[in-house]
């Protein structure tokens, strides 16, 4: 339990080999006039624009010699001056009213929550939903239209510039523009719903499947509802609420799903960049967690709160 | 010991930190491309669009040997900062006065070719859309090229007093790395004023 | 709780001895004029940018006179529209972008434990090239008719659209002034953001890595990133523009092929991002100030990180929806306002990290939280109508209203400049050796406050009610009258809080309590030297082992260095 400390104390003084002592000195830049006056010279050629000619032509003179000066001033050696560093090492007390520590248990320390789901997660949650919420759309469109375009059309219908009230059987054949507008569409929203659904992990971390197949799908509708008329009224006059119900749910039940499956991390501010961003980097997780494991001061009860899910996300 | 232990590494490793020229030289770039980007855009944007002539058509010509004059100047730059690297400092002087060398020819080029679009074909900054939106691009690029060639100057000035030592080098580079930009910034205007313009 | 030991430099005898006295005011003037040091050039930042934001605040007030009811004759038409050019050049250019760079200045290498900025010449040139710009730019007021016809001051708003500025249509030099000050404005912005990207990237001291900063090196990074590709195409286009009025170009000439709308484009691009320019760094000290004073550390640092460098990057695509009126394809409109609308996604996570930060948090509420607490609500609020504007059917409903006025004005005096004021507060004790008076910041808080919301809240009624901006006076039928008395007096509130800011400081300098090296019980590197810094900031170089250095001295029986 002592060894944490012992093995980072950098911060005395008395291990600092370089530390300074009183009558020290500090090189620090030389105080110049070249730039004030190289500023002074392009401002005044700059006013001469306005003023007159001569204003530019003293400028010009000042901003030649502010520039010879500085390359002097800078090469072959920076000037510079030697300030002397009186110090004297005081102890440090808070000049405030001190307000009490949090009262955890010592491994929890202000990280919480203890564990959680990487933020990938949630991304490849929004990825995989959004996939898998094609499939009953384009069943709703395969059984009403006979065609597996309509859907594709009327989501990217932003996307052809010459439509204005298209027929169902415009509507039913592929049109280029449209399904690259779609595409896109469904693929920056899905992804975005994901990224704000990671972000949100940390703070809510328990329930993914509550969070995924309610929470997501009520947001990702909201969102589509309140804006749809407005980006892309076309949609919103074609729309089949029922369908798209049914799109959400699937979208909510499966990025749920992906990110219960892809377990959680522990103790995110301690584990590793690349954990933390969900890299799958087997050698480096086990040897945190193996190491974890055997310098933290609370082996036990870490081990305890998640003996189920271990620290890497596979 | 791997990066996932509770350790801090860090503390006994070598503290590196990237050069401050390099990372300043590519800040600049990226301030620069911007500006370049806006005239690039208002050149393409205003093709075509004149009221009144001469059109690109009728006046330009492909200046293919100042392009390659300019292209090539990177390659010598770069033997040049290899010279200095290993401390060849005859070969440093001898690449570095090819590289301006270079670019000299291609600031003469242009200055040939305004000049004959000036007196031969009348077409001047404010003649028309296409004169006003041409000599301030490309005249934007041979601005740069330019202040290249000044600050070139002072190093080599500096070089042949023998004043310019290998441990320079990394100063030598951020200036490369700046001629290096000028040329790649040629490659655009060359493809927007003389292939796509034209 | 232990009582850490680190090193601090004290002046001894012998140091104030060699001092000696301060000597004459010109050795004082000189020695300012001549520094290099990124502390005394960040204050000089930081003074010169509050005395613009007295000379913008007032024309504003001017303004508010002249629209306090109808049909008054307090400014003359053309003095009107000086007025408001002014007032924003003046607040973007010289007050935003001044003491945001002003605050970077002096805190960036002293939250990453370094001795100086990268260039530290080219920070000062920086600075005076900022400055000289804007007394230039001023200088237009005695230029030509001289004060009484107010000069040849700029008056064709910020955005100056083409063709109005061509020659043919502003003849005269106001528009050169315009052009040309904020050309050379530029200049020095552009230099200091890359003296800001040097110093964040390669002026770090021992341990600090990337993902150790202190948040607002992060975002002032991000900021600088965003600088160099905003502000260079309004450098851009200024030239542009002067080629056009000095060498008879036609960029802008609608006659002869130009166009008007490639200018809006053009001023936009660079128009947008500038807002995020101005509230990232905003957003950097909401996340050191709000950790502070809620004892917490900050929730979700990555996420933080991400979600700034995502802002920026969305920032530089959805220039236009300032110009759905103008005219634009469908595709277009659909365009730019969806990507406005994603802007809303990594703010968002912004803002719920920094309510997760103060959830469960023991909260101290001293001014510098009150004001970063105003800033949340307020920029929440701002966001909100912000979603509604980039709707192009409402925006083509609102735009160019007084809707939009106070929606700005709700980001950038709600949001940015309430948090500048926190900022002043909670850093004021560092570069001065002083605290402020609380009494007197709490006063000004509160006034503050109700004179914004009177002001700002009430400002949102005469847009929807049709009220336009840029006008100078309007008819008394229209039923905007006691509307706009209110939104008047709001603005006098703000003035007087402003002005007991400006007492408080004033005086604190002389008669402040003596504030320590660390007076919040803060946990970032500037809190580990003297009050105010010496020279070279830091006696020892520091080493640092986690987001919180100061909190591993402190805590050495509990550091975060060993949860790392």
């Amino acid at each position: 339990m002592s060894e944490i400390p012992d093995s980072i104390s950098p911060q005395t003084p008395e291990s600092h080999p370089a530390a300074l002592h009183a009558g020290d000195t500090v090189h620090l830049p030389a105080p110049t006039a070249f730039p004030f006056l190289l500023a002074l010279g392009l401002t005044l050629v700059f006013a001469s624009l306005v003023t007159s000619a001569w204003l530019g032509a003293l400028g010009g003179a000042i901003a030649i010699v502010a520039v010879v000066g500085w390359f002097r001033n800078v090469l072959p050696h920076e000037a510079h001056e030697d300030v002397p560093v009186p110090m004297e090492f005081i102890s440090y007390i808070p000049t405030l009213k001190k307000v009490s520590h949090i009262q955890v248990d010592e491994t929890h320390r202000s990280q919480f929550p203890l564990e959680t789901f990487p933020i990938s997660s949630g991304i490849i949650g929004g990825i995989a939903g959004g996939i898998a919420m094609v499939i009953p759309a384009e069943i709703y469109g395969v059984l009403r239209f006979h065609s597996i375009w309509y859907v594709v059309n009327l989501l990217g219908g932003a996307g052809v510039g010459g439509w204005i009230n298209p027929t169902i059987d415009e509507m039913s054949h592929f049109r280029l523009g449209a399904f690259v507008t779609a595409n896109i569409i469904q693929g920056a929203t899905t992804l975005l719903v994901g990224i704000l659904y990671g972000a949100m992990l940390p703070v809510w971390p328990k329930r993914p499947i509550l969070l995924g197949g309610i929470i997501a799908p009520v947001l990702w509708t909201g969102l589509l509802h309140s804006i749809i008329g407005l980006v892309n009224p076309f949609l919103q006059q074609r729309i089949d609420w029922w369908s798209f119900a049914a799109s959400q749910v699937v979208f909510g039940v499966v990025a749920g799903y992906v990110v219960t499956r892809r377990g959680k991390l522990r103790r995110l501010a301690q584990a590793p960049l690349a954990a933390r961003l969900g890299v799958e980097t087997p050698g480096l997780m086990h040897e945190h967690g193996h190491d974890a494991g055997e310098s933290s001061k609370s082996n036990g009860e870490r081990s305890g709160s998640s003996q189920d899910k271990g620290d890497s996300p596979e | 010991m791997s990066t996932a232990t509770l350790q801090p590494v860090e503390t006994e490793q070598e503290w590196r930190l990237p050069s401050r020229g390099v990372i300043a030289m590519t800040s600049l770039i990226i301030a620069e491309s911007a500006i370049f980007t806006i005239f690039v855009v208002a050149y393409l944007y205003y093709i075509g669009r004149d009221v009144s002539g001469p059109t690109p058509k009728q006046v330009l010509e492909l200046p293919i040997f100042n392009t390659v004059c300019l292209l090539s100047s990177s390659l010598f730059i770069v033997l040049a900062e290899r010279a200095i690297e290993h401390g060849k400092m005859v070969a440093f002087r001898i690449w570095w006065l090819v590289t301006m060398a270079l670019g000299i020819i291609f600031l003469y080029g242009t200055g040939a070719e305004w000049y004959k679009l000036i007196v031969k074909d009348h077409l001047t900054i404010s003649t028309n859309l296409f004169g006003t939106t041409f000599y301030s691009l490309v005249g934007l690029h041979a601005s740069h090229v330019i202040v290249g060639l000044l600050m070139m100057l002072v190093v080599a000035v500096f070089s042949l007093l023998g004043k310019v030592k290998p441990q320079h080098a990394e100063r030598v580079k951020v200036l490369a790395l700046y001629w290096h930009f000028v040329d790649a910034v040629w490659v655009v205007v060359f493809t927007v004023v003389y292939v796509v313009g034209r | 709780m232990g009582e850490g030991t680190f090193p601090i430099p004290h002046e001894t005898g012998a140091g104030i001895a060699a001092a000696g006295g301060k000597g004459t005011y010109l050795e004082v003037i000189h020695s300012w004029i001549v520094t290099v040091d990124h502390k005394k050039l960040g204050i000089m930042y930081i003074v010169y940018a509050l005395l613009f934001l007295v000379v913008a605040g007032v024309e504003a007030l001017l303004m508010r006179i002249q629209l306090a009811a109808p049909n008054l004759t307090f400014l003359s038409p053309q003095t009107f529209n000086r007025m408001f050019t002014m007032h924003g050049t003046t607040m973007v250019f010289l007050v935003g972008m001044m003491i945001l760079f002003g605050l970077g200045n002096y805190l960036i290498p002293l939250m990453i434990g370094a001795r100086d900025m990268a260039f530290p010449r080219l920070n000062a040139f920086s600075f005076w090239m900022s400055a000289l710009a804007g007394v230039f730019l001023y200088f237009s007021f005695i230029g030509g008719n001289g004060l009484a016809g107010t000069g040849t001051a700029p008056d064709v708003g910020w955005f100056a659209y083409a063709p109005l500025t061509e020659r043919a249509f502003s003849p005269g030099h106001t528009i050169d002034y315009w052009t040309v000050s904020l050309l050379a404005n530029g200049i020095g912005s552009i230099g200091t953001s890359i003296n800001i990207l040097a110093t964040v990237f390669c002026m770090r001291c021992k341990g600090m890595t990337l993902l150790r900063m202190p948040l607002l090196a992060w975002l002032y990074a991000t900021m600088s990133f965003l600088t160099l590709v905003t502000i260079s195409p309004l450098t851009a286009a200024q030239a542009m523009l002067m080629i056009d009025r000095y060498l008879g170009g036609h960029f802008f000439d609608t006659q002869a092929g130009g166009s008007a709308i490639l200018w809006a484009h053009f001023f936009w691009i660079f128009g947008h991002p500038e807002v995020y320019v101005l509230v990232l760094p905003v957003f950097g000290m909401v996340s050191e100030i709000i950790p502070v004073f809620s004892r917490k550390a900050i929730f979700g640092y990555p996420a933080m990180v991400a979600a700034s460098v995502c802002i920026a990057f969305i920032s530089l695509g959805v220039w236009a929806h300032h110009m759905f009126t103008i005219g634009m394809t469908s595709v277009g409109n659909a365009f730019f306002t969806l990507s406005t609308m994603l802007v809303s996604v990594p703010t968002g996570i912004k803002i719920f990290n920094w309510l997760a930060t103060l959830w469960g948090g023991k909260i101290r509420f001293q001014s510098p939280m009150l004001f970063a607490i105003g800033f949340l609500f307020q920029f929440l609020i701002a966001g909100l109508t912000g979603i509604m504007l980039s709707v192009s059917a409402w925006d083509w409903q609102l735009h160019n209203s007084y809707f939009v006025v106070a929606h700005f004005h709700y980001v950038l005096v709600g949001g940015i400049v309430f948090m500048l004021f926190s900022a002043l507060y909670y850093w004021y004790p560092k570069m001065t050796g002083r605290m402020m008076s609380e009494g007197l910041a709490k006063w000004h808080f509160w006034l503050m406050l109700s004179g914004f919301h009177m002001t700002f809240d009430l400002m949102h009624i005469p847009g929807l009610l049709g009220m336009p901006r840029w006008i100078y006076t309007y008819e008394a039928n229209r039923g905007w009258g006691t509307l706009n008395m209110l939104v008047s007096i709001g603005g006098f509130i703000q003035g007087v809080a402003v002005l007991i800011f400006v007492y408080n400081m004033v005086r604190s300098y002389f008669k402040g309590a003596i504030a320590g090296p660390d007076p919040w019980d803060a946990w970032t590197l500037e809190w580990s030297t003297a009050s105010p810094p010496p020279a070279y900031n830091f006696a020892v170089d520091p080493e640092v082992g986690s987001r919180r250095p100061l909190w591993d001295i402190k805590h050495p029986e509990d550091m975060d260095s060993a949860f790392e």
